[in-house]
């Protein structure tokens, strides 16, 4: 039967990437050590943790006002660039669902799109910029591939969860344009971008839930 | 490190609290770190803020004739959207609101969010993005040139606008007239320290100053020996006339400290500028000289320039009443 995500899916799958981020501080802040302010990690936490609290009530909203308030959460509590990026992105995707109560696979894959699309806006920046697009951009492409060739659901939603891995993989070797890793001699060659990584264990997150329903 | 403070979590906050203790006109908005002004004006809002640890910017710019609102982030990072949207429904007396931004790229990115939240709740928003800092294109916190102390002149001018009564696009109009005629240059002769890290970012030698440095520490242009008053006045100000031609004009002028540099100091090195600006025929209608745009502990000073025309100069000298500009 064909995946139908609710508002309390969706909920299950923020409890997921919540546990799936929350585990990994010490990997995480020693990447960002490497590149960043050291910071990426707890400030995803946060926002994350901050969501889980609010999770009986997320789940009772319809999806375009369950996508507002986590917006509007990580905005505030993740803050600085990243709180921004993804607050922006999931509030421009609550204006795509409306009063929406479920959403099908194809919907999901354009609801990333606009996500995708709002960050590369907002955050003026491209692929193959070292950063979390390149990790949501591979899993959006991904996605629409799997869907046109209309192949089973379970092997669509693991090829996505595998471009988001392989992306985050490939930032290794990416030079940083912005941000702290943009001034350092090697612009950041060499290392991962946290960014791109937590990305990528929410994209994990999202299709191993899903999987799961299936 | 040795500061006034208690916990460093609570720098912002307790900073802005005792602010509004200092005016009776100011309210503190707890939690969203914003000052307002306790009654709406009715007219058209100015709306501005950005990290902290340039005080009295932006917060003591708030009041009649300057700004209806200012919103703090945490030392030196932006503030949230939600944060903002907060100072912007304050500003909001149906009028519309303008944002008045630095152009730095958490800035940006987050009053952009706040200003699509506002058009979600039916207020209008405009913004005008400030980048006086000659010194350098793009840096650590930015692309394109910084936004720094000539931000106060903009407050000025936007805020005598809307008291006028002007519409909202009439305040921007004049907005980005200011911001068009508005050049900065600094320099920083000590290092700054963030209350929550304890020790300095960077260390500048005994005798060595930095031209062109940023309001976070950011690079400037070149590292050299500490400089007489006159000479610096030179340095600066020939940064500033290399990019913008003041020549035969009147101007608004500030001598802004960021922080640890003695009124003595800034008095010294504004009675140098105005020597520089005299042989180049350039009036001064409007001096300011003071700590307006700091950078925490920073010793050091930038100077601003605006060229004024009959316009500017009435907004210029309209009355204002702030906790850091009374006139």
């Amino acid at each position: 039967m064909a995946i139908s995500i609710n508002s309390r899916l969706y909920v299950q799958y923020l409890k997921n990437a919540y546990q799936s981020i929350h585990e990994k501080e010490d990997y995480i802040t020693e990447l960002d050590s490497a590149t960043g302010d050291g910071d990426h990690w707890s400030n995803m936490d946060k926002g994350f943790t901050n969501i889980v609290e609010q999770a009986d009530s997320l789940a009772t909203k319809n999806l375009g006002d369950l996508f507002k308030q986590v917006g509007m959460t990580m905005m505030s509590v993740i803050g600085g660039s990243s709180g921004v990026l993804y607050g922006g992105a999931y509030i421009a995707a609550s204006k795509t669902l409306g009063a929406k109560d479920e959403m099908d696979l194809a919907e999901l894959c354009t609801t990333l799109e606009v996500m995708l699309n709002d960050m590369m806006k907002r955050g003026k920046a491209e692929r193959g910029w070292k950063t979390m697009i390149d990790a949501l951009a591979p899993a959006v492409d991904a996605f629409n591939d799997g869907l046109a060739e209309g192949i089973p659901e379970k092997e669509l939603l693991e090829n996505v969860a595998k471009a988001a891995e392989n992306g985050a993989e490939s930032t290794r070797e990416m030079e940083a344009i912005r941000g702290r890793a943009n001034y350092q001699a090697n612009k950041g060659v060499g290392h991962l971008d946290p960014g791109a990584v937590t990305m990528a264990y929410q994209l994990r997150a999202l299709a191993d839930t899903l999987i799961k329903v299936t | 490190m040795k500061k006034i403070m208690n916990n460093s979590n609570d720098v912002v906050s307790e900073c802005l609290q005792g602010l509004s203790k200092s005016d009776s006109s100011l309210v503190y908005v707890p939690e969203l770190e914003v000052i307002a002004r306790k009654e709406k004006s009715g007219k058209v809002g100015v709306v501005s803020g950005g990290g902290s640890g340039h005080e009295p910017a932006h917060a003591g710019f708030v009041g009649e004739g300057m700004l209806d609102a200012a919103v703090a982030g945490n030392v030196f990072s932006s503030p949230s959207p939600d944060r903002i949207i907060e100072g912007i429904r304050r500003a909001d007396s149906g009028q519309g609101v303008l944002l008045i931004v630095k152009n730095y790229s958490g800035d940006i990115m987050n009053f952009d969010l706040a200003k699509e939240l506002a058009s979600m709740e039916d207020i209008e928003v405009e913004q005008v993005i400030v980048r006086d800092d000659v010194a350098v294109e793009d840096s650590t916190y930015s692309t394109g040139r910084r936004g720094i102390a000539g931000t106060i002149f903009v407050h000025k001018i936007a805020g005598a606008k809307a008291a006028s009564g002007a519409s909202l696009a009439e305040v921007k109009r004049v907005a980005e007239k200011a911001v068009q005629n508005i050049r900065s240059m600094g320099m920083s002769m000590s290092p700054c320290t963030l209350p929550a890290v304890g020790k300095p970012g960077f260390i500048l030698g005994e005798n060595e100053i930095e031209i062109g440095m940023g309001i976070h520490g950011e690079p400037g242009v070149e590292r050299t020996e500490m400089q007489s008053s006159v000479d610096l006045a030179k340095t600066l100000t020939d940064h500033i006339f290399s990019d913008f031609d003041y020549e035969n004009s009147e101007v608004a002028l500030l001598v802004n400290g960021l922080g640890a540099t003695p009124l003595m100091e800034l008095y010294t090195l504004n009675n140098d500028v105005h020597k520089v600006l005299a042989e180049k025929n350039i009036t001064v209608v409007k001096n300011l000289v003071g700590n307006y745009m700091t950078s925490l502990d920073m010793a050091g000073c930038s100077i601003t320039l605006m060229k004024i025309d009959e316009e500017l100069k009435e907004l210029l000298l309209a009355p204002c009443h702030t906790p850091a500009l009374m006139q």
